[in-house]
Order: structure tokens, then C-alpha cells, then sequence
């Protein structure tokens, strides 16, 4: 060929393709069609860029270490130096005020801002060394002090945002303000799904209880300018688990069978006389939804889980919502071999009565997530699904009103802790450690954790080239660490 | 993304598309070699000055050729002296461009296109996009007779440079039904589609075009598109994401484009409509555009942060939507494409710099203004007023031979004695839920003791009245010993009197009195006294806001017929409500004269000297005088009159301030921020448009007014384009620069761009005229080919760049759910107006936000005008969009969006089959096939058919549809039960006068008509 027209080609390509991005994982998706033959795959790499259709399996730039993420988020916020921070120093300095040098000009919320002092308080409760490698770990959370071994705690995360919304969204879309994909979005992006039966992205909201808690929002499981079929699907724990599954009319199978029968093929006399694949496409979807409207049930469906789970998990497992409920559907999804599980826990976040409110949702959620782990340790998944704990950042370690028994915690985004298990982690290890105060990150440069490093390696373990998963919008190659993140090799396995 | 591993795999597929657009022969700088260095190069070498490496600047002309020590970068017409190549060429990883580690590489045709274009001359011309557009001239093709307008001899010429052939065009009624959704966002309906199918004159496309384009839906529809553009919703965003009014705005847009308001006029509104020199409350009311932002009220944010990023939004949706250029990029640091600096970003940044909004509940300026949608209807009803006023005077000096027949009637009124109540304590008192209940000195009543839930009084009166009985006072006292000293026993002092029952017996018979009218002195909102007398309990009934009011209550209940005077007469105090929402102490009285039934608020008017009523108080007593004297007719009109005004003054009052653009007095200086963080202010700089397009005038200031006239100015090169290639898009699925949000360095090559320059000098020509252009499209030959898809054109040119058939893509959620409503016949006809709330998954909204005070459940109303209404005015709640819409690639609306996606998904399919409102919709389109569609079952499942695809089934089509049908009715037959399940979904009841099991049949198959993928299609 000679070299203008092999130039051509590729400039083509690039004008049709989309340049860069879209040909390179959309060229995957081009490999694999549906059945029919007349559905072409340009088509769809076109329509929808990257991504898969169900059961599809998209490339990797390296062997992950994880096949799969369960993303136990807590909204709102635990405090560190209450959970995972040990931080026997405040024994001496509590009651004492916070000092300038070590608050360091840092900005404060409207909540605390005009407070005149900020005394320091220990944590309310006590902290056990637990497990072989002897992690402490807060009473508060008695499941948790049993996966010590299992569990690799970052002390050093930080971030930038300082109110939650900017903040969770910063910590689910690698940006603080609206309109970026999201964590789980990019995953579907980049990976495609191994479930014909199932969506590659699945969203487990927890029931809450605090009744000061704040909202959580669609955008934090979007697609943003990915193609919307990125995007999370919610499992309800009420009603219908995804929206509109089941038939309001109480058709049985046959009924619906034969409903879609005539449906394909009435669709597929029309795709004969006008050859739009998007028809084909179209019946294949159908087919996906029926075989959806059997696999949902059976996975929302305990009752084939023995009594040793509900042990396990606790009896709020049976409560559909619940965080044990919810742990053990993640569980559950992750056989299913989903990509992303994403639940969300919200209600942590507690400027006042803290030592009253925090272990009530320390309750709520330490069985389940503990369970989990557990769980899928002794199923021998655990080596292959990656668990990410934690919230979207810390709480001052100094109090928020109140006096020495009855106080809340402000928000906190210069250090706080969050703990990860799993596929490719090092467990019953530590990363980074932070000041006397619990307030800075010591050695910020080397063992700081940002939520880009976050984002990065947690691709990273899905044998995702974080530099390397992008998308073209607006002119730009965009990704989910903007231009930022860098992979913690120390709490790598 | 590079991954080298599957490059081979898209070459191969690829590789048949590339001969369709292998048309360059001779190099053009623009379309060939820039998107090399964009792409490749421009990162260090462009116009980002941080970023750039050893002074080397590749976008520019005279700094790539400039002479450097004796060398040239590009030296034109010399290759073998420009370094550039060399670098290219180079095999030393140190030497090699571009680095390895950028990830980047040219490939050998690049390097020998780059090499040919220096031997050349390295001609630098601008970006396209950037040279204002001229009409080009109307391109020669071989096929002379297919082409209708100019738009086609473009099309055509590159069709034929491609040795293809356009289409044959679509049969007429896919053209209807493809202009019809395109220009109102509805399917034609049988009568439309038998209308033209019968009008066989030459100009009938053309007048259905001007039928469509007339219909005040067309209006709705091009708002619709507006709206993503827009970002508009109906809340925040931003954490608990509450309401805001917006909507009159939206009522703006939809009258705007009814009216085919100029699109620069339409810009120039939106932009500066509050600067324009004779600006109205409607033309600032447009410029509610760059308020549609979402707004935080999070407690602890920094005020400056926020109001920056809304700054910044009103950046990114302006240069988007009218620029088609990401200046976005340019936050941080000078844009890396295009040439805009993080000057000229902050430039902008200060036209909308200077509200007086605040970042922290930043909604004001507000401004409350009428919807232009209603200035209409003011005539209307100011006219119908003038029209009854002559009536009512007309009949009023029939019926009294003069105006002061009113005077008179109203002395004959006042004359009639005052009643007298008689109070007494009923001759028996039961609580039936076991309080104890006793009389006090002043003869009222006092319950104490047991406090149930739910309470009856029933109670015995004494006959204390030789006249019969006119009507009942109920007064409610307030007594220490009830909560906090209130009037009731409830939780909070509150009170609900669910039912007043009076009975009377005579003659050992029962009667139950009917009470004609109720009166009280207090009334809660939406708990009015009438509730009381509405011979229904539960949680309705008559309340006093007794938790924030505390006051005696007075109520009066007049008989319709005086109860006989020997009557035993019984009084049940009904509290349903629950929560012991109960009164404590009452008193009751009654009267028996006939002056009782003069209302409470007609006594005190007349009380009153004529000069000090109100007006409201004037038109009561007038209505109330002309009740008791006047004749029928006098009585409809004077009620006529009333209602009329009030509709007309309401109005007018009910309208929400809505959020409008202002300049607060003096200016607010804006600074470079560095790194585009509000909290580093470094350089001043004042209003202006990027440098690279030159400045404004000097004879103006430099505010938004200016920059809306520079948009729609003659010297813009984007405008126009922008916007026709938005049109375009929404016709054919694709812009003819497929990255419609970007028109820079950056973005998809233009399909035809001299088409794109036509339409556009064509449009600013027409005076930006939208339906003319719409017109002029949906016209063309291009437009009418049928849409049927060859598997070679298919596998050559996948997405129909080319043009070489007509438009076909899957239709928006909004479209759909329209045309489910039209099918059935549901739909709500009615423009504009508050956002409604139709069937929503339960408890959506609480899921993700349950905090007291901050959160509310979706209201789930019943009623059609909620229900029906068209998709544009659904409640937008942006944490949680409308599902229905959002399968359908809706956008959250957080942010602009100029082009969605447009996916193919199973959870679209459990949208059409099972959400209550297609199936429901289903089975009103299944009435209409049996009362519409004909007698035969055929000819019903063919009126059903075409009803949603706008054609004929074909006789396979038709008897798939029967054996489903007939398969359907014996199922229902044999399971009566089931088809009632079917017919009971939906808010509506089913037709009783249908057979059920056939009407489930049909309703079974309308519900497969809805899901055909050729109802949700345009094609």
C-alpha cells in the first residue's frame, strides 16, 4: 500500500472513529457481533463507542489483579481517629486546643468557621490490636477487628473538596463538579461485562435511618458523557429491584414469551424490508430483558442461601435495604460475576452527638461488610473481587460544639482512612500515617493517597492503564484522573 | 486510547469504509494536516504558552516557519531542510517526534502527507471554522432531475463523487410521519395522514410542512432540544436538590419558537435582554437562559466558590451552544487546540460576572413576570369580560328599569331582623369514644378523660323553639385544659371536623337534613368547611391551623329546608382524622330565623357605608343581592362575570418570580484565576470576546448585550453554523460536523462542509429565520429518500454521512412517551404552564434523600392534567430524572448538552412493556381500535397498526397480529380475571361498555404495537 493512501486510511479512520479513543476499545467491540449477520459492528462502535454487549468481555492492558469491585461507600463521612486511625497521642492532647501550626491556615466550613476554639477529643471508645498482624482497629467495630488480616487501611487519603456534595462527587467522578462518567461507568467503559444476564454496573442504595442524613444523587453512578448504557443500574430494595422489571399485569412467562415472540417477529419482518441493524440489535435486547426478568429474581432471592449466611451476615440480612441485605446481594452479584457493585451507605455524617450517632452506624453496617469479606474469602473470591471501604472524607479531631462527651466533628478533607481487601491487596498492612493530631498526612509527597492515586489503583488492579482508559469529548481525551493519580504500589499484594 | 493489539482489528473494518471517503487529492491544511499537529503535536507545540516546548509553536504560521539559529522548523517548499521532518523520521528516542512517552505516533502516511504539504508551499490556513462562512456556489452533478433545492445539488455532488446514488424517495406517508416528528415531536394521526395522502397537488408536501410548522406543538418540540442545551429543570441540583420555578421561562422558549422569533433575536434576548435599550419584563424574563445553572444551598460551601462555578457554567453553556467551542479548556491554562487563552477565558468569564447573585441559595435576581403563553390568554379573558359586562347591564335594567335596582334590593335586605341564636346544651352528649363530656357555666361543652384516635359527638338537642329550624352555629372555645390552651385535644392543637351530620326525627322517622350551605370564620388551606358537610369521613374535613393559630372558631351550617319545630333534633360531631384531632370545647345554638342564611361576609358588607367595601366585598354583596331578587339569567351572568374576573386576576398573580440575568451597580473586577480556582486571583481583565476573533466595538460598552450582537454579528464565523448543524443534527441523527458541541481544531471533519456554509449564509440571510430553514430541509430530496438500508451502503457508510438514504434513528423518550399519549388519544392538548407530575416509580425520590424538611415523596397525583400532559413540562428533578426519559439517554440536565446518546438497551424494553403509562396507554389506543377501527378484527388491528407506525401492515404483518389477537381473546375468555388485572392498570377506569376479554385482547396487542422497535423509530 502505498504510504498516502495507508496515511488516508488512517485519517479516516480517525475522522470516522472518532480519532484515538473510540477505535481503540471500540474496535473490540467490533469483534463481537450479534448473531445475525447482517448486523455490522461499525455500527455500533459508532452509536455507542466502547462498551459491550452483555456477556462481552472487554480487553485489558495488563493481568488484573481484580475481576470484579464491591464499593462499600459511606456517605457522609466516618470519622478516622473513631474508626481506623489509632491514635493513642490523643490520650495527652485531648481537651487541648487544635494549634495554628498544625491547622496550617486551613480552610474550615461554614459550620466551624466562627468557632472560637477548637479542642481536640480522643476518640470515644477504645481501639483493639486485632488479628496476626495486629491492626487496631475501634470496638466500635467488632466484625471488622475479625478481617484485620484481610483488610489493607490507607490512613493517608486526602482530597481536596470540603463540603459532600463537591466531595462524593469528586470521589465518584474524579471531579467536583457535575457532568464526568463515573468510577463504575469507566469500569463498564473499559471492561465490558462477563453476565449475559445481567448489567455490568450495578448500584445497591442501603436503606438509611439517620435522619440528618445527606442525599445521595444519580450522577454519582452516571455515565456523564460516556454513553448512557455506562451507566449504573440501580437494585432496589423495594418494589420492583430494577426499575419497571416486573409486568404490572402479572403475565407469567408463557405470556410474555409469547409476547416477545410475536414482538421479534413482527421486528424482524421489518428489519427484512429495511435493514436497519438497530432492529436486530433491538430484538436481541428484548431477549436480554426476558432473560433479566428470570435472573433478577433468583438473585434478589435469599431463600436459597443456607442458615450459616444469615449467621454470617446477621439477621438484618433478611430485610431487604439493609447493609447486611446488601452486602450479601453484592456477594451474590459478584458470582454472577458483575464488574461493578457499587453500594452506598449514607448517614455518617454527624456534626453533633457524635460518640451517640457514630456506633449506631457503626452497627448498621460492620456485620455486613465484614461478613463479605469473610464470606467471599471462603468462597475463594476474595483473591479476585477487589472491596473498597470507606467515605468521602474525614472529621476534625477537634470538636464541633458540644462539650467533652457531647460533640460533633466537622469536616475533615487533609487526612482521613479508608480501608480496601481483596484482589490484589496486601492485607493486614497499613499505608501512610498521619500527624499526633490526626489533622496532616506525614510525608504528604510519598505516602499521601489522593483520590486520583485512589482511582488509579483500583483501575489499576482491574488491569486498566488508568493514562490509557480515555474518552474523546469536546476535543479532549478525557479520564477519569484527569491529568493526575498515580498507583499506591505499597498497598499492592 | 492506544492499544495497538486492536488496531488490526478495526483496520480490517475500517478498511471498506475508506474508499467512500477517499476523495482529497489535492492537500488541504485544514482538513489533512491540522488534525495531525492538533492531535500529535499541538500539546507542546501549540498555543498553550505554559505548556510549550523549546519556543516551538506549530499553530502558526510565522512561528513555525521562522528561521532558529540557522534552521527552520518548516521551511516551506523545502522538506529536506525542515527539522520538523526529521524529528518525524528520526529513530533515536531522544531525537524521535512525538517523544515515545506521549504515547503518540505518526504513522509513515502522516509523515509523507506532512512531507508532500511542505514541498507544497505549507500553505497555513485558518481552521475552517474560523473564517466566517461565504455562500458557496451550488455545485454541478450529473443526475439533473433528482434535485429539489441547493441543499440536494450538494448532497448529490458528493454522492456522485463517491459513484453513488441516493435513494428513491420514502413513500408519502413516511414522509409525513418523519416531518411530522421532526417538526412537533408527534405522529401524524389518521386524518392528518388521509388529508395528504388524498392531496395529490404538487404542493402538498409544502403545505403539510406549513401545517406542521403552524401547530403550536412544533413549539413544545423545538423547546424540547432547547432545554438540554439550556440545562433547565425544575430543581437545585447540588445535595438535596429542591424546587425552584423556573417553568415561565420554559413558557418563553415554547412561545418564542411558535412565533418563529428570529434566532438572533432569540439569542440576543436570552443573552442581554434585560441591557437591550427597550427592554421589557418578557425580554428579561429570556435571559433566565444563564440562570438555569444548578444552585447550591449546602450550609457550609464558600459563597465565592460557588457563584464561580456558576460564572463558569454560564461560560461553558454559552461558548457551547452558540460558538460550538470548548472554552472549558481554557479554565486552567491556555486551551491546547484552540486558539483561546486563560485570558480570554476570563474575558468571558466577565460579560456574566457581574449578577448580583450571591454562590451560597444564590436565586436572586428574580423577577416575576407573566408567561408570554398567558399574554394571550389575558385577551381572551379580558375580552369575554367586556362581553359579559354587557349582559349583566343589559339584564340589570331589564329587571329593574334602572342600575339602582341593586340599591334598592340591598335596603330591602338590610330591613330583615338580625337572627337570634338560642344556645343551649344538648339534652344528651355521647362520646363514642369514651370521653366524658360536660356542660360548663357559659352552655358549652367540655370533653376530658379517655383522649381516643378518631371521636364521634353525638348529641341530643333541647327543643328550646316554637319556629322551626333554619340552621346550626358550631363554635369551637378554647380551654386551658386542652393542648396548650387551644381549642382541641389533638397532638399539636389542631383539630379536623371530618363530617357535621344532622338528623331529625318526626314521627318515629329518621330524616337526614340537607345542610345547603356551611360558613366559617377560619379555614385551613385545602381543609375547608365545606369538607364538613361533603357526607364523606376520613382524613378530609374542616381544620383551623389550630398547631400555629390559636382562636375561638365560629361555624354556621344553614338548612336547606327549615326542620319541622316539633322534630327531635340529633347533631353527629364526626373526628376521623386521626391523631385525637378532635375539638375539646364547643357550643351550639340555633336559630330559626329566616335572616340566618345570610352569610357571615354578607352581613359584615352590609354593615359597611357603600364607599369603604372592598371590591371583593362589593361583588359579593352584588352577587348575593341579585341570588335573592334577581331572575336566573341575571343570577348566571353576575356568577359568569365572577369567575372570569377571578380566573383573569389569578392569572396574573400566579405566575413564580423566576431567575433572570442582571448587572448589579458598579462592576465587579474580574481576575485571571490560576488554576481556574476562585480563591487565586491574578490579572485583572476587563469584558471581552477571545482575542483571536478580534475585539468589540469601541463605541459600546463591552457587557452582554455586545457580545449577543457579536454572536449574531456578521463577522462570526460559528453562529450560524453552529446552529444550522444543530438543526441538522436533530433531522438526520448526525450534524454535518458530527462533534456539534465542538467546531474547533479538534472536531469531526465536516461530511459536506460546503453545505454547512450554505445553510448557514442561507439562514443569517432569511433574517435567521428557523422555519424557513426547517422548511427548506424538510423539503429537500435528501430529506424525502426512503431510509431503507443496504447491507453494502451499511457496511461502506455506517452512520450515513454520505446522505445516501433518508434519516432513520430511534426516536427521543420524550417522542416516545408523546406518541404512546397520541396513539391512545390520552394526551393533553394544553401549552405551557407549571411542570406535572405523571407516573414515577414509588419512592424514587426518598431513596436517595430522606431528610426531614429537606425531601419529599414524588406526589403521585390522579389527575389527566398531570398525567397526559406532553414530556417537555415533566417535573425535572435533576439528582433523579425522570426514568422513562433518562432509559432513553435523557441527560441529568447538571450541565449543557448539545447531542445525547443515543443507545439501544433491555432496560428500554421493561420501560415500553411494563411502566404503568404505556400499558395503560395500551388499552385507550386498544378502545379506540374497537370503537374507531372498524367491526372486523382486521380492520382494528390495521387501525391500531397504522395509528402508531403510520402505515399499513402488510398481509404477513396482519396475520401475525390476528393469531396474537385471537390468541389473546382466548386466553381472557378462559381467565376473565387476568383481563381485569390488564384493563385495571393505569389511573383511569376501564370502559364498562367493553367486553373484557376482548378488550384485553386488543389491549394485549396495542401493547406490542407500542414496543414494535418501528414505534419508537423514525424511519
Amino acid at each position: 500500500m502505498d504510504p498516502l493512501t495507508e496515511h488516508h486510511i488512517n485519517l479516516t479512520r480517525r475522522h470516522f472513529l472518532q480519532r484515538g479513543t473510540t477505535a481503540g476499545l471500540g474496535a473490540a467491540a467490533l469483534a463481537s457481533l450479534l448473531n445475525s449477520p447482517t448486523i455490522q459492528a461499525a455500527s455500533r462502535a459508532e452509536k455507542n463507542g466502547p462498551g459491550y454487549r452483555p456477556g462481552e468481555a472487554g480487553p485489558v492492558h495488563f493481568a488484573p489483579k481484580a475481576k470484579r469491585v464491591i464499593y462499600l461507600f459511606q456517605s457522609g463521612a466516618p470519622s478516622q481517629v473513631d474508626t481506623f486511625d489509632y491514635k493513642p497521642t490523643l490520650e495527652k492532647l485531648d481537651g487541648q486546643n487544635l494549634p495554628d501550626s498544625i491547622r496550617g491556615g486551613q480552610r474550615l466550613t461554614g459550620m466551624t468557621s466562627r468557632q472560637k476554639s477548637f479542642p481536640a477529643a480522643k476518640s470515644f471508645n477504645k481501639f483493639t490490636q486485632c488479628g496476626q498482624s495486629g491492626q487496631w482497629i475501634s470496638d466500635m467495630l467488632p466484625h471488622h477487628q475479625k478481617i484485620a488480616d484481610e483488610m489493607c487501611i490507607i490512613r493517608s487519603m486526602y482530597t481536596e473538596a470540603i463540603n459532600h456534595d463537591p466531595a462524593i462527587t469528586f470521589f465518584q467522578t474524579g471531579h467536583q463538579q457535575p457532568g464526568r462518567p463515573s468510577l463504575g461507568a469507566w469500569a463498564s467503559y473499559g471492561l465490558g461485562s462477563t453476565n449475559a444476564n445481567l448489567p455490568a454496573f450495578v448500584v445497591l442504595l442501603d436503606k438509611n435511618s439517620d435522619n440528618q442524613a445527606q442525599p445521595t444523587y444519580s450522577r454519582l453512578w452516571g455515565s456523564g458523557f460516556l454513553p448512557s448504557n455506562h451507566q449504573g443500574v440501580k437494585l432496589r430494595g423495594v418494589g420492583d429491584p430494577v426499575l419497571y422489571l416486573k409486568d404490572p399485569t402479572g403475565a407469567g412467562l408463557q405470556e410474555r414469551r409469547e409476547m416477545l415472540d410475536v414482538l421479534a417477529e413482527l421486528n424482524q419482518q421489518r428489519f427484512e424490508q429495511v435493514g436497519d441493524p438497530e432492529i436486530a440489535t433491538r430484538i436481541a435486547q428484548y431477549e436480554m430483558a426476558y432473560r433479566m426478568q428470570i435472573s433478577v429474581p433468583e438473585l434478589t432471592d435469599f431463600s436459597d442461601e443456607p442458615e450459616s449466611t444469615f449467621k454470617l451476615y446477621g439477621e438484618d440480612a433478611r430485610t431487604p435495604g439493609t447493609h447486611a441485605a446488601n452486602c450479601l446481594l453484592a456477594r451474590r452479584l459478584a458470582e454472577r460475576d458483575v464488574r461493578f457493585i457499587q453500594l452506598y451507605h449514607r448517614g455518617w455524617d454527624h456534626h453533633s452527638n457524635l460518640p451517640g450517632r457514630h456506633p449506631k452506624l457503626a452497627k448498621e453496617v460492620d456485620q455486613g461488610s465484614s461478613a463479605l469479606v469473610q464470606d467471599l474469602r471462603s468462597r475463594g473470591m476474595l483473591d479476585d473481587t477487589l472491596v473498597v471501604w470507606g467515605g468521602e472524607f474525614g472529621r476534625t479531631v477537634y470538636r464541633q460544639g458540644g462539650n467533652a462527651t457531647n460533640y460533633g466533628r466537622d469536616h475533615h478533607p487533609r487526612c482521613f482512612s479508608i480501608w480496601m481487601a481483596g484482589g490484589g491487596i496486601k492485607g493486614g498492612t497499613s499505608y501512610g500515617e498521619t500527624d499526633d493530631w490526626s489533622y496532616n498526612i506525614v510525608d504528604k509527597p510519598t505516602k499521601g493517597v489522593h483520590i486520583h492515586d485512589l482511582n488509579a489503583t483500583i483501575l489499576h488492579l482491574l488491569g486498566i492503564d488508568h493514562k490509557r482508559l480515555t474518552y474523546r469529548f469536546q476535543g479532549r481525551h478525557y479520564r477519569l484522573t484527569d491529568v493526575h493519580g498515580k498507583i499506591v504500589k505499597g498497598v499492592l499484594a | 486510547m492506544r492499544c495497538p493489539s486492536l488496531l488490526s482489528v478495526s483496520a480490517t473494518v475500517v478498511l471498506s469504509v475508506v474508499p467512500t471517503l477517499l476523495i482529497a487529492q489535492e492537500i488541504d491544511y485544514a482538513r489533512d494536516i491540522q488534525p495531525i499537529l492538533s492531535e500529535n503535536c499541538y500539546q507542546c507545540h501549540g498555543p498553550d504558552r505554559k505548556a510549550r516546548k523549546a519556543k516551538l509553536r506549530l499553530d502558526v504560521r510565522e512561528m513555525a516557519t521562522a528561521e532558529r539559529d540557522g534552521f527552520h522548523a518548516i521551511l516551506p517548499g523545502k522538506p529536506e531542510e525542515s527539522i520538523v521532518i526529521e524529528r518525524l523520521l528520526s529513530s533515536d528516542p531522544e531525537e524521535v517526534m512525538p517523544p515515545p512517552k506521549s504515547g503518540n505516533k505518526l504513522q509513515r502516511g502522516e509523515i509523507a502527507l506532512i512531507r508532500k504539504w511542505i514541498t507544497e508551499g505549507a500553505d497555513f490556513s485558518r481552521h475552517w471554522a474560523f473564517i466566517p462562512p461565504k455562500r458557496p456556489s451550488v455545485p454541478k452533478t450529473t443526475r439533473t432531475s433528482w434535485s429539489r433545492s441547493a441543499i440536494d445539488h450538494f448532497v448529490l455532488s458528493r454522492l456522485e463523487q463517491e459513484g453513488l446514488a441516493p435513494s428513491p424517495e420514502a413513500d408519502r406517508a413516511t414522509w409525513l410521519r418523519r416531518a411530522s416528528f421532526d417538526l412537533t415531536g408527534l405522529p401524524p394521526t389518521s386524518a392528518e395522514l388521509d388529508a395528504f395522502l388524498a392531496d395529490q397537488s404538487p404542493s402538498a408536501h409544502a403545505k403539510a410542512a406549513e401545517r406542521l410548522l403552524a401547530s403550536p406543538s412544533y413549539g413544545e418540540h423545538m423547546a424540547r432540544y432547547w432545554l438540554d442545551a439550556a440545562r433547565y429543570a425544575d430543581t437545585n441540583g447540588y445535595q438535596y436538590d429542591r424546587n425552584r420555578d423556573q417553568w415561565v421561562w420554559r413558557d418563553w422558549v415554547i412561545h418564542a419558537f411558535n412565533t418563529n422569533m428570529s434566532f438572533d433575536r432569540f439569542t440576543i434576548e436570552q443573552i442581554a435582554g434585560d441591557l437591550l435599550p427597550d427592554a421589557t419584563d418578557q425580554t428579561r424574563l429570556a435571559t433566565g437562559f444563564n440562570r438555569n445553572h444548578p444552585i447550591t444551598i449546602e450550609g457550609g460551601v464558600i459563597d465565592e466558590e460557588y457563584r464561580t462555578e456558576y460564572v463558569v457554567d454560564r461560560v461553558v453553556t454559552t461558548s457551547t451552544v452558540w460558538m460550538g467551542l470548548t472554552m472549558i479548556c481554557s479554565r486552567c491554562h491556555d486551551h491546547k487546540f484552540d486558539p483561546v487563552s486563560q485570558k480570554d477565558f476570563y474575558s468571558f468569564f466577565a460579560f456574566f460576572n457581574q449578577v448580583p447573585e450571591r454562590g451560597l441559595n444564590g436565586f436572586d435576581p428574580r423577577l416575576k413576570v407573566a408567561s408570554p403563553l398567558s399574554v394571550g390568554q389575558d385577551t381572551i379573558l379580558g375580552n369575554q369580560i367586556a362581553d359579559a359586562e354587557k349582559i349583566y347591564r343589559a339584564l340589570l335594567l331589564e329587571t329593574g328599569g334602572s342600575h339602582d335596582v341593586l340599591a334598592r334590593w340591598e335596603k330591602t335586605l338590610s330591613k330583615r331582623p338580625r337572627p337570634t341564636w338560642k344556645t343551649g346544651v344538648p339534652i344528651r352528649m355521647t362520646s363514642e369514644g369514651g370521653a366524658e363530656l360536660k356542660a360548663l357555666d357559659d352552655q358549652s361543652v367540655l370533653a376530658s378523660g379517655k383522649n381516643p384516635t378518631t371521636e364521634i359527638y353525638d348529641l341530643l338537642l333541647t327543643k328550646n323553639s316554637r319556629k322551626p329550624m333554619r340552621a346550626i352555629r358550631l363554635e369551637a372555645l378554647m380551654h386551658p385544659s386542652l393542648t396548650n390552651g387551644s381549642t382541641s385535644r389533638g397532638t399539636n392543637g389542631n383539630y379536623v371536623l371530618s363530617e357535621f351530620e344532622v338528623t331529625y326525627k318526626l314521627a318515629d322517622k329518621v330524616h337526614r337534613v340537607k345542610i345547603a350551605t356551611a360558613e366559617a370564620d377560619y379555614e385551613q388551606q385545602n381543609y375547608g368547611i365545606e369538607k364538613a358537610i361533603d357526607g364523606a369521613t376520613g382524613k378530609a374535613g374542616w381544620a383551623v391551623d389550630g398547631n400555629t393559630k390559636k382562636a375561638n372558631r365560629v361555624a354556621t351550617f344553614l338548612f336547606e329546608e327549615p326542620i319541622p319545630a316539633e322534630a327531635a333534633v340529633r347533631v353527629r360531631m364526626i373526628h376521623s382524622f386521626g391523631n385525637s384531632h378532635q375539638i375539646g370545647r364547643f357550643r351550639l345554638s340555633v336559630t330559626g330565623d329566616q335572616s340566618a342564611s345570610i352569610p357571615s361576609a354578607i352581613q359584615k358588607a352590609l354593615s359597611l357605608a357603600p364607599p369603604k367595601r372592598t371590591t371583593t366585598q362589593r361583588e359579593q354583596l352584588r352577587n348575593y343581592l341579585i341570588g335573592q331578587f334577581g331572575p336566573p339569567e341575571l343570577v348566571k351572568i353576575a356568577a359568569k362575570l365572577t369567575s372570569l374576573r377571578r380566573e383573569k386576576a389569578g392569572a396574573k398573580t400566579a405566575f413564580p418570580a423566576t431567575m433572570v440575568m442582571a448587572e448589579k451597580p458598579g462592576i465587579r473586577m474580574t481576575h485571571i484565576l490560576e488554576r481556574g480556582e476562585y480563591d487565586k486571583p491574578g490579572e485583572i481583565v476587563g469584558a471581552n470576546i477571545p482575542s483571536f476573533f478580534g475585539s468589540l466595538p469601541q463605541n459600546h460598552p463591552a457587557d452582554r448585550l455586545a457580545l449577543a450582537k457579536w454572536l449574531t454579528g456578521p463577522d462570526n464565523p460559528l453562529t450560524a453554523r453552529v446552529t444550522a448543524n444543530r438543526f441538522w443534527q436533530q433531522l438526520f441523527g448526525l450534524g454535518i460536523v458530527k462533534s456539534s458541541e465542538d467546531f474547533g481544531r479538534q472536531s469531526a471533519w465536516p461530511s459536506h462542509p460546503h453545505l454547512l456554509d450554505w445553510l448557514a449564509v442561507e439562514f443569517v440571510d432569511s433574517g435567521w429565520d428557523v422555519k424557513g430553514l426547517l422548511k427548506q430541509i424538510i423539503l429537500s430530496a435528501t430529506y424525502r429518500q426512503s431510509s431503507r438500508i443496504s447491507p453494502g451502503i451499511h457496511t461502506r457508510d455506517p452512520e450515513n454521512r454520505l446522505l445516501s438514504h433518508g434519516p432513520r434513528m430511534r426516536l427521543d423518550g420524550e417522542v416516545i412517551r408523546d406518541s404512546a399519549l397520541s396513539a391512545s388519544g390520552l394526551l393533553q392538548p394544553q401549552i405551557g404552564g407549571p411542570s406535572v407530575y405523571p407516573y414515577h416509580p414509588d419512592g424514587l425520590w426518598m431513596e436517595l434523600n430522606n431528610r426531614p424538611g429537606y425531601s419529599r415523596n414524588y406526589p403521585h397525583p390522579k389527575d389527566p392534567k398531570n398525567l397526559y400532559r406532553r414530556s417537555i413540562y415533566t417535573y425535572w428533578k435533576r439528582t433523579v430524572p425522570p426514568p422513562t426519559m433518562a432509559t432513553f439517554d435523557a441527560p441529568e440536565r447538571e450541565f449543557c448538552m448539545v447531542r445525547r446518546s443515543r443507545t439501544n438497551t433491555p432496560l428500554q424494553a421493561f420501560v415500553l412493556m411494563h411502566d404503568p403509562q404505556f400499558v395503560e396507554a395500551a388499552r385507550f389506543l386498544a378502545q379506540r381500535m374497537i370503537q374507531k377501527g372498524g367491526s372486523s378484527p382486521d380492520d382494528r388491528l390495521r387501525f391500531g397498526f397504522r395509528t402508531v407506525t403510520s402505515r399499513v401492515p402488510s398481509a404477513g404483518e396482519l396475520a401475525i397480529l390476528r393469531r396474537a389477537l385471537n390468541k389473546r381473546l382466548a386466553h381472557y375468555q378462559a381467565d376473565e380475571p387476568s383481563a381485569k388485572t390488564l384493563l385495571g392498570i393505569g389511573s383511569l377506569p376501564r370502559n364498562e361498555n367493553l367486553n373484557i376479554p376482548e378488550h384485553a385482547a386488543y389491549t394485549a396487542v396495542a401493547r406490542m404495537l407500542l414496543n414494535l422497535s418501528e414505534a419508537i423509530t423514525k424511519g
